[in-house]
């Protein structure tokens, strides 16, 4: 990417870059990302997203019923990431038999031991136990948890049905919309850029059958194929449902890159390189992908925002991830039956919207930075 | 009136048994013989005169089931007015008893509207209008109002023949014989008459191995033949002197007239065209016909004139409603939403639903509620053919690993019974002492798991054992349908079994994917429910060894004994020890965890009067929904 100049159009990738005029320029990313921080949507937008991708990360040192970090015994564990892999749940407690149930077993087990608790003590996959931490009283269910306030906050977003707390819910669900998002729009990134790529630069009955395939796929409602798609799965997981987002929504990246490979094939800089004896994998990844990157990415930002849709609509249908199952749509389907339990609607479907908004907020942001037409047009 | 009466034939539930749940509905299908199996052997008839002469016979009971709820009600002391149970909220027993009491009355003289209408909910539509081809419960409501029946039972269970249709019944004193003589003021929707010979004849398609029946050939099966001597008397000749022939003899009528032919050309009596085209406008031998029906939206009855009205002469009493429309809704939430507008007269009420949607004034504006027990349960199947379930005691374990407090107190909203056995403890064949309910025990889970060779020997943090040299891990697939009371209480038996170092996946799926990996045992554990039968011999497909709808292989020859013997006992109070051993073994093995008995929870409009409950909720039995009217507007 050193090689582009600000315009990113006319460079030639083989001169260096002290031979190029405009050597004052930070780079096309550099120029982009100054743009991109001159619009105040756009910068509220990805602050939202870093937000989200903070809670994602911390989700179990927010809430949680395992201790982020204990000793006991004379040794150092970190339970909590028992919660991004239940596999990860250190032997011992299984052992020492805990059932789960960390405060008083620790003290109990092992005087001796400390640690440090999640902020808020509470389980997106179970209800709170009476006296589970020590004087409070077992989480609310049907339809009498609300959100609380006054009895020192103990179910800040209230519980739903079942008794689960619905903003430790909220705080894991954050993971489940997020990894939906870049895992399949990473795929569908791929994919897409594979298929674009090799029809643009190529062209001839490579582009026939890698463009009518294209089509077909397009043809094809998306939320109906997966709903079919979903059917014919023998174990469904969140990694599948990831997997077949993914692989129903290149098609608009892939019409697009095909685009750019197809107008960059026939510039100087492709057919210097060319001349000069390159191969056709090299040219396309060295010096024609990273001058088509650009535009691919705003299809790649808006997918994000439409994955998550995707994601809670099929949580929302009852054929999401397999229970215990905390997503934001999942949310919504509990509430489906009791409309009267505002909290379950009110919560997740805000989280939805604003992280919808901010990844579309994002990628209008990162289209005006770097489309030239649009730029030019706004100055 | 025979509208509980008419197929209304819950013990046809494949040998009464029938699948509660949608999910299960399929399961109806015992195992079908081969197309070239032969079923039936050849019979040489004796004549009338020589088996009359040459038998004892005992006289059956023939009756009018409206009658005689007319007569017990005559009896029974009225809590509440009807006035006063429309301003009652059904919030405590004795509420409930007050407005069951007020609208469970039949209609004095006039005071029924005959021209009234019913919109029923149903959750799933027809596969069939033929009434031998009848499986799921959409089907028993449906033909139970338009096929032709000879047989019921009223809601204590007690069989009887319908006062409707038969003149009398007699059974010979050995057992091997039962004798019917029919009414000959019968006649199907096309005009036709109705005779003993139409019997004769579906007997013969009932067992003719190439015609797919799904469920009511297991019943008929033991039947050695059936004779139609005449227009009006049939004879039913039974290979044993059971006690379950008084069940078996009850199986759905055809028009002999129109399936005659056809039923050669095309034994599957659903491919031809001409078969089609019966599928799609059947003749009906019930009080009602079958008007109009929209695939997955609604199926239409109305009532058959000359059902009550034979040669000008009013020969049966009218039934309540003119019309019946079926409203096919499958989403619960959807259906309390038509309830509470009016557009469903009726529905079945899940807990939440009992307990936090029709409790306000939008929903007592139009309807009210009632309740009353019924003997449906519900169950985790483990499947014995599995590494890990093949010991009683790792069954035992799942029993006592699991929550069962919780799910009574917080998942059923304290509104279901705890299940302790596959016969509901009021009933005449449960065991008479009292069987305690599993509650929760983990130590003692952990104890029987560690017995059992489930250790944690790997220091995974899960347990696991070694089998054919691998160390397999104690993890398996919990299958369920959607609903989400289900997948709560799945996913409760995973956090509890997580606790005791057992990995669970719970796995929600479509009603009918569950059903076939039931049926071809391709599971390790499921969660399912069953509704009682008419006679308990009709468990026996569920428990013998190698039956039917024993999906979780159970195989106990005790068991299998036992049910032998308790089908050829006459004497009811010895049937009653038999079947009572037969629960405690199960007991014992433990080859389901019983979770809870799911009492019957109905919101009804409150134009709705005359349901009265029975162990089989408020419609399949006789007179059932055909005790349901609606008052006339003064």
């Amino acid at each position: 990417m050193s090689s582009r100049t600000s315009g990113g159009f006319s460079a030639n990738p083989h001169l260096p870059a002290s031979h190029t005029p405009m050597s004052t320029s930070g780079g096309f990313w550099v120029e982009a990302w100054h743009r991109f921080r001159r619009k105040p949507l756009a910068m509220i937008g990805f602050l939202f997203v870093i937000t989200l991708v903070g809670i994602a990360m911390f989700a179990p040192a927010i809430a949680g019923t395992k201790p982020v970090i204990c000793r006991y015994k004379g040794r150092l564990y970190v339970p909590c990431l028992a919660y991004f892999d239940r596999r990860l749940e250190p032997a011992i407690f299984s052992t020492d038999k805990f059932r789960g149930t960390y405060p008083a077993n620790l003290t109990q087990k092992d005087p001796a031991s400390w640690a440090i608790w999640p902020l808020v003590f509470q389980d997106p996959y179970r209800a709170v136990r009476d006296n589970e931490w020590p004087g409070r009283p077992a989480n609310p269910a049907r339809d009498e948890g609300q959100p609380n306030w006054s009895r020192g906050g103990w179910n800040l977003l209230g519980t739903d049905q079942y008794g689960v707390d619905v903003l430790a819910k909220m705080v894991h669900g954050t993971t489940i919309a997020l990894m939906v998002g870049f895992v399949s729009m990473g795929l569908a990134g791929t994919i897409g850029l594979i298929v674009g790529a090799a029809s643009g630069y190529f062209g001839g009955w490579i582009d026939l059958v890698a463009s009518r395939i294209t089509e077909v796929v397009m043809c094809i409602p998306t939320l109906v194929l997966i709903l079919a798609l979903v059917a014919f799965v023998e174990k469904p997981t969140i990694w599948k449902t990831m997997a077949i987002i993914g692989m129903t929504s290149w098609t608009g990246i892939a019409r697009l890159a095909r685009g750019e490979f197809l107008r960059l094939r026939s510039s100087e800089f492709v057919i210097a390189a060319q001349a000069a004896g390159v191969g056709p994998l090299r040219i396309m990844l060295r010096h024609i992908l990273p001058n088509a990157l650009a535009p691919v990415l705003v299809p790649i930002t808006f997918g994000i925002a439409s994955a998550i849709l995707i994601e809670s609509s099929l949580s929302f249908l009852g054929f999401g991830s397999p229970p215990p199952n905390a997503s934001w749509g999942a949310l919504l389907n509990d509430a489906r039956s009791n409309l009267s339990m505002w909290w379950l609607v009110a919560f997740p479907g805000t989280a939805i919207f604003l992280t919808v908004l901010s990844y579309n907020l994002v990628g209008e942001g990162l289209q005006e930075a770097t489309d030239p037409r649009l730029r030019d047009a706004r100055k | 009136m025979a509208l509980g009466g008419c197929g209304r034939k819950g013990n046809e539930l494949p040998k009464g048994i029938s699948a509660v749940s949608t999910s299960q509905e399929a399961d109806q299908k015992p195992p079908v013989a081969p197309p070239s199996e032969r079923i039936l052997e050849s019979f040489d008839v004796p004549p009338l005169a020589e088996i009359v002469a040459q038998n004892t016979w005992i006289d059956r009971p023939v009756r009018d089931s409206l009658a005689l709820l007319r007569a017990e009600q005559k009896e029974e002391v009225l809590l509440a007015t009807v006035q006063e149970a429309l301003l009652l909220k059904n919030d405590s027993t004795p509420s409930n008893a007050k407005i069951l009491s007020a609208f469970g009355r039949l209609p004095e003289l006039d005071q029924a509207d005959l021209n009234a209408k019913i919109d029923r909910h149903t959750g799933a539509d027809l596969n069939s209008t033929n009434p031998i081809m009848i499986s799921s419960t959409t089907e028993f409501d449906v033909l139970g109002l338009t096929g032709f029946g000879l047989f019921s039972f009223d809601r204590m269970l007690e069989p009887f023949a319908s006062g409707e249709s038969v003149r009398s019944w007699q059974t010979s004193a050995d057992g091997l014989l039962d004798k019917l003589v029919l009414r000959d003021d019968l006649v199907w929707s096309d005009g036709q008459r109705i005779t003993a010979h139409d019997i004769a004849f579906t007997f013969q398609v009932i067992m003719d191995p190439r015609v797919p029946v799904p469920a009511v050939r297991s019943g008929t099966d033991q039947m050695r033949w059936v004779h139609a001597y005449d227009d009006f008397t049939i004879v039913y000749f039974h290979k044993e002197p059971l006690a379950t022939n008084v069940w078996n003899i009850n199986f759905p009528v055809l028009p002999k007239h129109l399936y005659e032919k056809s039923w050669q050309e095309d034994p599957t009596l659903k491919d031809s065209e001409y078969h089609v085209k019966l599928e799609q406008s059947p003749v009906s031998g019930g009080p009602y016909q079958i008007m109009t029906r929209q695939r997955g939206q609604e199926i239409v009855l109305a009532r058959r004139d000359t059902w009550s009205t034979v040669d000008g002469k009013n020969v049966r009493e009218k039934p309540f409603f003119r019309e019946i429309r079926f409203r096919i809704i499958e989403d619960p939430n959807t259906s309390l939403l038509a309830l509470k507008s009016g557009e469903i007269d009726e529905m079945i009420l899940n807990p939440e639903q009992w307990m936090t949607q029709t409790t306000g004034n939008d929903f007592y504006q139009r309807n009210t509620k009632a309740t009353a027990p019924e003997w449906v349960s519900f169950h985790f199947g483990w499947n014995i053919d599995t590494p890990y379930f093949k010991d009683r005691r790792v069954r035992r374990a799942m029993s006592y690993a699991f929550d069962h407090d919780t799910m009574l107190e917080k998942l059923c909203y304290g509104l279901y019974e705890p299940c302790t056995g596959n016969f509901h403890e009021t009933s005449w064949m449960a065991p008479r002492k009292k069987t305690p309910p599993y509650r929760q025990d983990l130590d003692k889970a952990e104890t029987l798991l560690d017995e059992a060779g489930w250790i944690d020997h790997d220091n995974d943090g899960f347990r696991d054992k070694e089998l054919d040299g691998k160390l397999v891990p104690l993890e398996f697939d919990m299958l369920t349908n959607q609903q989400p009371l289900r997948i709560a209480i799945c996913t409760l038996l995973q956090e509890n079994l997580s606790q005791v170092g057992v990995r669970v996946n719970v796995r929600p799926m479509e009603s009918t994917v569950l059903q076939q990996l039931t049926l071809e045992r391709k599971f390790e554990a499921y969660f399912g429910g069953w509704g009682s039968g008419t006679d308990p011999d009709s468990s026996e497909n569920i428990w013998a060894t190698g039956a039917g709808r024993n999906f979780t292989s159970y195989s106990n020859p005790e068991v299998d004994k036992l049910y032998a013997e308790g089908r050829r006992e006459p004497d009811r109070s010895k049937r009653a020890e038999t079947y009572a051993r037969i629960a405690e073994l199960l007991w014992e093995d433990q080859p389901y965890t019983w979770l809870y008995w799911r009492n019957s929870f109905y919101g009804f409009s409150k134009d709705l009067r005359g349901y009265v409950y029975s162990p089989r909720g408020p419609y399949n039995y006789s007179p059932g929904f055909g005790s349901l009217w609606m008052p006339a507007q003064p």
